[in-house]
């Protein structure tokens, strides 16, 4: 296992540097001064030259390079221009709203997957089936923003039972900050007020999200449920009078349930691209709303810390998908 | 071979095997549907300037109408026609979304047939810096490109071409590898032709017709990608009509209740989603005919 774990940490990082490497190209070496765009074009030269030398502009551009990859090796991000504090502070500062924002989201994924897939399996063929798989087709072709929006009409403005924006009502945060993730946060407090308010603000944003990318979920279940409805063991156990419910659940779900947390790796991706929209639409103040409003600024160390910190947290999810696979199953390894 | 081939992350291709799913062997219905939904926003995106009603950037009446005769999408916060808007949408959607698709493909096409034909090192290398690209959410890829290059349409279908490059050379580089080793090839090469010959003669007849799929599919996933670079702010400068920017607008006076300001344009985006999706599966069936997959 350590070996495993070893050897799937050591792979992520070519990825990482040809991410890194190519996020350093689309940021210095585009054409595009980073500094001109900062203080306007009509900067006299000598301000510009002295920013270009602060921020090692004038280097040449492999200098430029080593001294990138050798600062975010050292969690140095950089200060953001517009308001001087380091941006790795910044960055972990917003994290937490997006861990939480993601988790949940997969979480209500899961559960709609879960739950839609066996029935849809169970009743094969009939309208159930057809519900689901009508469901799996439209729901993507859905843009989130869009879905997040009709939310927040039909919820916020038109039933007002659902705050429309942000993480939590005015002066409801949790008193004693522990983890950043105001749903355990409250829970640690013994806060009710403050949990059932960050629960209230949480749910149109990852029902949002959680729906969009829960077609796979749906669909995988399902397939995979009605592959195991028609296995022996399914058989064996309503010879032997296991209730239905029974047999659905515990013996045909639960094989069916090893592709899921596969998928949920693969879904990653998909899954932050969409935290990056949902977070606008709710005014969500995570790390996409965070990468979002900087550019309006030019705050180019700002930018450039949100990218190769989404960059790691994808290699950093992926590695604990795959690590997490090879300890429940053990056929997976190198 | 077919679809499995394709990008499992692109969304069109999962609708797409959604709607096969549903629709059984009767997905000549899709083709035929898709292709309608296709031609109808085609119609309406060369013929917008007849068919609208109004001008898109000039105010044609009092802001904030609900949807009504002469209105029948209503008028958005500076009195624009959103039905004019609707139609004329189509447009920047079409002339970018075809841009970076086309951009994507000029690089991606021939970068999978000669890579997927070299093979070895080469390969290895090229294949691990798609696949790194790949595996990075492409919005956010397109956003950092979108923030250097600044707004515009070629600036903005760039940064969507970069973030499909990986798709084609996949899809392309996969099959490569498999038809370079059928014995018509081998033939070909025994009987002393050149690569160039062989690349061009005998792999790329066979690769074109899951290419012409991925276009069309790509298509799809770039207009989706585009509304959401506008709906975030950093797509076509307003007043240039655009669906993305046009929900992000409307989403600004939610709370007065104007639904039609953020309900049509999004429509827009789903129905032509829905139309080149179900044409690219209809497509990939005509191609692929005997491949049934059991789902």
């Amino acid at each position: 296992m350590k070996t495993y774990i070893l050897t799937r940490v050591l792979l992520a990082i070519p990825m990482i540097l040809i991410i890194l490497t190519i996020v350093f190209v689309i940021l210095r070496v585009l054409p595009g001064n980073p500094v001109l765009a900062m203080v306007g074009p009509k900067a006299p030269p000598q301000i510009v030259a002295a920013m270009e030398k602060e921020m090692g502009l004038d280097k040449p551009i492999i200098v430029q390079y080593g001294d990138y990859l050798l600062n975010i090796a050292h969690g140095n991000f950089g200060r953001s221009t517009l308001t001087s504090l380091p941006v790795i502070q910044e960055l972990m500062q917003k994290f937490p709203a997006t861990l939480e924002l993601t988790i949940f989201a997969m979480i209500v994924a899961i559960f709609i997957g879960i739950f839609f897939g066996t029935y849809a399996a169970y009743y094969y063929g009939r309208t159930l089936d057809v519900v689901a798989r009508v469901y799996s087709i439209f729901v993507y072709s859905f843009p989130v923003f869009w879905f997040g929006i009709m939310l927040q009409l039909i919820f916020g403005v038109w039933l007002h039972w659902l705050p429309v924006s942000g993480r939590s009502s005015p002066f409801m945060i949790p008193p004693h900050v522990y983890t950043g993730l105001y749903v355990i946060d409250s829970i640690l407090n013994l806060d009710w007020p403050v949990f059932v308010d960050t629960i209230r603000h949480l749910i149109l944003p990852s029902v949002t999200l959680g729906v969009v990318i829960s077609s796979i979920f749906v669909r995988m279940v399902r397939s995979n449920v009605i592959l195991s409805l028609s296995s022996q063991y399914v058989v064996a156990s309503r010879a032997r009078g296991v209730k239905e419910k029974k047999v659905l659940f515990s013996h045909a779900l639960k094989n069916a349930m090893a592709p899921i947390l596969t998928i949920m790796g693969l879904e990653f991706a998909l899954l932050l691209a969409g935290a990056v929209l949902t977070e606008t639409t709710f005014s969500w103040p995570g790390i996409g709303s965070y990468l979002i409003s900087r550019i309006a600024y030019r705050d180019f160390p700002a930018i450039q810390g949100a990218i190769v910190f989404f960059a790691f947290f994808i290699a950093a999810v992926s590695i604990l998908v795959d690590i997490i696979n090879a300890w429940i199953d053990p056929r997976v390894r190198y | 071979m077919a679809n499995t081939n394709y990008d499992n992350q692109m969304i069109s291709a999962r609708i797409g095997r959604g709607l096969k799913d549903l629709l059984g062997d009767s997905s000549g219905v899709m083709a035929f549907v898709g292709l309608i939904l296709l031609s109808l926003f085609i119609l309406i995106a060369i013929f917008a300037p007849l068919i609208a009603p109004y001008s898109p950037i000039k105010p044609s009446g009092a802001p904030f109408l609900s949807p009504q005769w002469g209105h029948i999408m209503g008028t958005d916060n500076l009195g624009y026609d959103v039905f004019s808007r609707f139609l004329w949408g189509s447009r920047t959607a079409f002339v970018i979304a075809v841009f970076a698709t086309l951009l994507a493909a000029f690089v991606g096409i021939p970068a999978g047939l000669f890579v997927g034909y070299a093979g070895g090192t080469v390969d290895r290398i090229v294949t691990m810096i798609m696949d790194s690209i790949y595996t990075f959410p492409g919005l956010i890829l397109a956003i950092a490109i979108v923030a250097m290059l600044g707004p515009g349409v070629v600036d903005i279908s760039l940064a969507i071409a970069v973030v499909y490059i990986p798709t084609y050379y996949r899809v392309i580089r996969s099959q490569v590898s498999t038809i370079k080793s059928e014995l018509y090839v081998e033939g070909a090469r025994s009987i002393g032709a050149k690569n160039m010959t062989i690349i061009s003669k005998y792999i790329l007849p066979n690769v074109l017709p899951s290419t012409i799929v991925v276009l069309s599919m790509n298509i799809a996933d770039a207009i989706m990608t585009e509304a959401g670079l506008s709906f975030l702010g950093l797509g076509m400068v307003p007043p240039t009509p655009d669906w993305g920017y046009d929900l992000a607008n409307g989403q600004r006076f939610l709370l007065q209740n104007d639904w039609w300001m953020v309900f049509f344009p999004g429509l827009a985006i789903i129905l032509i989603v829905l139309g080149f999706s179900m044409f690219a599966e209809g497509l990939d069936e005509y191609f692929n005919p005997n491949i049934g997959e059991k789902r």
